[in-house]
């Protein structure tokens, strides 16, 4: 499992050293770091630095946060029926929810019998999510003391769009899945070139409406 | 930025990473089919909206390269190929941009 996710482990540690780059100027060292410890959540900590740097007061940071966050309630709710641990357990695991090791529990939910689907979910997104953190500070902290990742700034713009790609790949499952995924994503591009402002919140109000309507058999779950 | 308003910010954070997962009862089974056909379509809207700016702003002949690499290979299933694809695709997109 650790194998599986260092592709994407080394994707987060060049976003990491750019943000930690990025941070440094705008929050200081200390609280950059800690931004990395105690939040884990790339986009969001970019968004910060960004409205930081353009005087955001309070209000709008929080705004952020918020909106930037929901779709961890609609992920959440994805993993939900496939969890078998106690509420402690499942709060433990929750630190380690991002959209990569969604996509990897998820997909490691699909690839075991329907009996084991818990344990495999759990797992990897423990393993995963572990993996990912760790790159993610190691990252932040070689951007900190001014790691120089000029040669890979074109290309890591490259790396999210692929990652997505890979991870759309691994959690569809029959045609219905791989429809619904260009239905949302051409959502996304409307939206994105219709109502500009909306664009934080396309991806999960597309990926939430073109689930909806269909009927498809009842996917392989947990205990 | 304050350290207090940067706990803030992580506690919400966490909230919204475990509201669902630990309050949430498992949910009922139709509703549970709907949810399973979230994640895909998540990361299809993900991928566009890294492509796709305000305003319909493209990303970088590369980086549309490297989408249509990753994109080649995805029915192979494997995040590995699919990184690999990508790579060819952005040198391809460089080369030819």
């Amino acid at each position: 499992m650790v194998a599986t996710s260092l592709p994407a482990a080394a994707a987060v540690a060049v976003f990491g050293t750019l943000y930690g780059a990025a941070a440094r100027g705008v929050l200081g060292v200390p609280l950059t770091l800690a931004s990395s410890l105690l939040v884990y959540s790339g986009a969001l900590q970019f968004a910060l630095v960004a409205l930081l740097g353009a005087g955001a007061t309070v209000l709008p940071l929080l705004l952020t946060a918020g909106v930037l966050n929901l779709r961890h309630l609609v992920l959440g709710a994805a993993l939900r029926s496939r969890f078998e641990s106690r509420p402690l357990g499942r709060a433990l695991l929750a630190f380690f929810l991002v959209d990569e090791t969604f996509g990897f529990a998820i997909a490691a939910g699909n690839a075991v019998e329907p009996r084991v689907v818990g344990k495999a979910t759990e797992r990897t997104l423990l393993v995963a999510g572990l993996t990912l953190y760790v790159a993610w500070i190691v990252g932040t902290v070689v951007g900190v003391l001014g790691g120089g990742l000029a040669v890979v700034e074109g290309p890591a713009g490259a790396i999210f769009p692929v990652l997505f790609i890979g991870l759309a790949s691994l959690a569809a499952r029959g045609r219905s899945h791989v429809a619904r995924a260009l239905a949302a994503a051409i959502l996304t591009a409307l939206v994105a070139l219709l109502l500009p402002d909306l664009r934080m919140l396309a991806p999960v109000a597309a990926g939430v409406l073109v689930a909806l309507p269909g009927r498809d058999a009842l996917p392989a779950r947990g205990r | 930025m304050s350290p207090l308003l940067l706990v803030a910010i992580a506690l919400i954070t966490y909230a919204s990473r475990a509201v669902a997962v630990v309050l949430l009862p498992r949910p009922d089974p139709r509703f549970e089919i709907v949810l399973s056909r979230v994640p895909a379509a998540l990361f299809a809207s993900l991928a566009t909206a890294t492509l796709v700016g305000d305003g319909g702003t493209l990303a970088a002949g590369p980086v549309w390269g490297a989408a249509a690499g990753a994109l080649a290979v995805s029915p192979g299933r494997s995040l590995l190929l699919c990184l690999l694809g990508g790579a060819v695709g952005y040198a391809l997109g460089a080369w030819l941009g």
